[in-house]
């Protein structure tokens, strides 16, 4: 069922494998574009202005942001959670997708992969400067110390949640880089100039392509593969948890952990399809990025976004059936309707409706419209944390300590700073790094020539 | 010392493994097979078995025991706490976070087995027959000394088997 003779050919235009090197390489070797350099100016000013509110929340602490004593979770954390999301896809990606032996992951994995690394970089700093203190971050790492043999509680959501964004990060970084080795090798063999045979020399460490090297590689992407998957899982499932193990309505539910997975791959799968357009049109590789990916990533949104419809509607449901007049309130009078009426409804049209005209193949066909649905589907999902973490915490059991929250521009600086750092990142992928894996594209190519020639 | 090697071209996946055929047909011992991306029939034929899936196995395993040993350490010996009186070796809750820290675990020790086994490593000194082998050649690679018969032998029967070019360098 998986293999390309049903598919269709996964790479268009005949082409052969040095073709495919120079074509991939070919961002890497020409001049840098000029819409690279806008996009990455207008992204570097992001990522200062990130960088100068970050400075000023650690000079002058977390009162500089709009949190109080009921809303102690304002954007940062909404932030987190978001960005945390995205990175998920790009891991899910890849390796459900290798564990399942689907060849059209070869030519989107790879930025699925870069974008996850970025992507968790920039969740991370959400919770660092949470602390307030985050020079005495290193509090959290369990180790024995002068303050006495008092450890950290290893019974906590949240120091799991640590342990496992490090893992993730570290796992998804060394999957990504170490995809990239035998590439860097293609590129370093065919380098005019000494500087660049140099540096990706260095990068490729040495790598040759021989049985030995190829046969510990699969090795070490299978073992990574099948344990990443795991994590992929547990982390977002950890991550809901640090809401789920509370008693406040509207978190304290065994939804939660599926919910907040799916939701992850949901965004995470969206800004995969935005980052797949944008380096098919702008670096012309149709031949790699087919329609038919495209339609692929179409799919599986489409039908994500039902299982997203469908815990909407079971966590209203359930706040209902329970009778639980605190879930009733949270749901009936403080998302429904209430304060929040526009964020809750938002998330529902953004991440439930809008996704379903890709039923239709029409639009699964129309880039344009597919362009604009995965950014609706990022914004749906930003607002889908904000009702989770705000709406429960400005109106839970005692109305005397209700209180409404807004973000102060510090705390909005600080998020368009991680946007800034993304799109750095980003941009700096697509023009120095190999943008789709060439060996994975290579392995694939037989089949699909075959198939055209018929 | 520099030994000659023979060295066959061939353009594809399907004129690498009748090339392959054709060696092994012949008696030829093939020292090294350079391929641009990975091909599982030209490993099979080196003999090449890889444990890297034991190993991680093995990683894990002392892993875990690790991990639930030092939670019982930190938990119960170590500094007892009394959250409300539950109890203090609190094995349900050691379980995710056993399997975070296994997993950490195995990534880290995986990604140095494969360093190590596969000698990849920043700044290495490599060195690789044909550079083609990295775009779009794939390279049998023999050593005259073991290959099992002469140059001019061995490039009539890798010709004759679909190799585009064979030819001798001392390395």
């Amino acid at each position: 069922m998986y293999k390309a003779e049903i598919r269709g050919p996964l790479i268009l235009g005949n082409k052969d494998y040095r073709q495919i090197t120079s074509d991939i390489i070919a961002p890497i070797d020409n001049k840098t574009p000029n819409w690279w350099k806008a996009a990455m100016t207008v992204s570097s000013i992001m990522a200062v202005v990130g960088i100068l509110t970050m400075a000023y929340t650690v000079r002058y602490g977390i009162g500089t942001w709009g949190v109080n004593n009921s809303v102690a979770w304002g954007w940062e954390i909404i932030n987190f959670v978001w960005w945390i999301g995205i990175g998920h896809a790009g891991t899910a990606f890849s390796i459900f997708l290798l564990i399942l032996r689907q060849k059209w992951r070869t030519s989107i994995n790879r930025a699925a992969e870069a974008m996850t690394v970025f992507a968790v970089g920039c969740a991370a700093v959400f919770p660092a400067i949470h602390m307030g203190r985050v020079w005495l971050a290193f509090f959290i790492f369990p180790y024995p110390n002068t303050r006495g043999p008092l450890w950290v509680n290893f019974n906590s959501p949240l120091f799991w949640d640590f342990i496992a964004i490090s893992a993730y990060l570290l796992i998804s970084a060394s999957f990504w880089y170490f995809g990239m080795v035998p590439d860097f090798a293609s590129i370093r063999d065919r380098a005019k100039t000494k500087l660049k045979k140099g540096i990706y020399g260095f990068l490729s460490f040495g790598w040759t392509g021989s049985t030995k090297e190829w046969m510990r590689y699969e090795g070490l992407s299978y073992v990574l593969g099948g344990i990443a998957a795991v994590l992929v899982v547990s982390v977002h499932s950890i991550v809901s948890t640090d809401f789920a193990s509370s008693v406040v309505p509207g978190w304290h539910t065994t939804l939660f952990p599926p919910y907040f997975v799916v939701g992850a791959i949901f965004s995470g799968f969206a800004m995969v399809m935005t980052l797949m357009i944008i380096i098919r049109k702008y670096y012309h590789l149709e031949d790699y990025v087919t329609d038919s990916h495209l339609n692929a990533i179409a799919k599986i949104l489409v039908f994500i976004s039902l299982i997203m419809g469908t815990a909407y509607t079971t966590e209203v449901f359930i706040a209902w059936y329970s009778g639980n007049p605190y879930e009733m309130f949270t749901f009936f009078h403080n998302r429904i309707t209430g304060d929040y009426t526009f964020m809750f409804w938002a998330m529902i049209i953004c991440n439930a409706i809008i996704p379903q005209v890709m039923w239709s193949k029409k639009v699964r066909s129309n880039i344009t419209a597919l362009f604009i649905i995965s950014l609706i589907i990022n914004v749906g999902m930003w607002y889908e944390r904000f009702n989770i973490v705000i709406t429960s915490l400005s109106k839970d059991y005692l109305p005397s300590a209700w209180t409404t929250y807004s973000p102060t521009w510090i705390e909005v600086g600080i998020f368009i700073g991680t946007l800034g750092i993304f799109a750095s990142g980003v941009l700096t992928f697509f023009r120095f790094l190999p943008m789709i894996a060439i060996s994975e594209v290579k392995s694939v190519l037989k089949p699909t020539e075959i198939i055209e020639k018929h | 010392m520099n030994t000659t090697h023979f060295i066959g071209v061939f353009d594809s996946k399907n004129d690498l493994l009748t090339g392959i055929e054709g060696a092994k047909s012949k008696n030829f011992t093939i020292d090294e097979i350079y391929t641009p991306y990975p091909v599982i029939e030209a490993i099979e034929t080196l003999g090449r078995k890889s444990k890297f899936t034991t190993a991680a196995f093995i990683y894990g395993a002392v892993a875990v025991v690790g991990v639930l040993s030092f939670l019982y350490w930190t938990s119960v010996i170590s500094w007892p706490i009394d959250y409300g009186g539950k109890p203090t070796n609190a094995f349900p809750s050691f379980i995710i976070i056993t399997l975070v820290l296994t997993i950490l675990t195995v990534t880290i020790l995986s990604l140095f087995t494969f360093s190590f086994r596969a000698r990849i490593y920043p700044g290495k000194k490599y060195f690789l027959p044909d550079e083609r082998a990295t775009d779009d050649k794939f390279i049998i690679l023999f050593k005259k000394n073991t290959a099992g018969a002469e140059f001019d032998v061995i490039s009539k029967v890798l010709k004759a088997y679909g190799a585009s070019e064979v030819y001798e360098k001392e390395f």
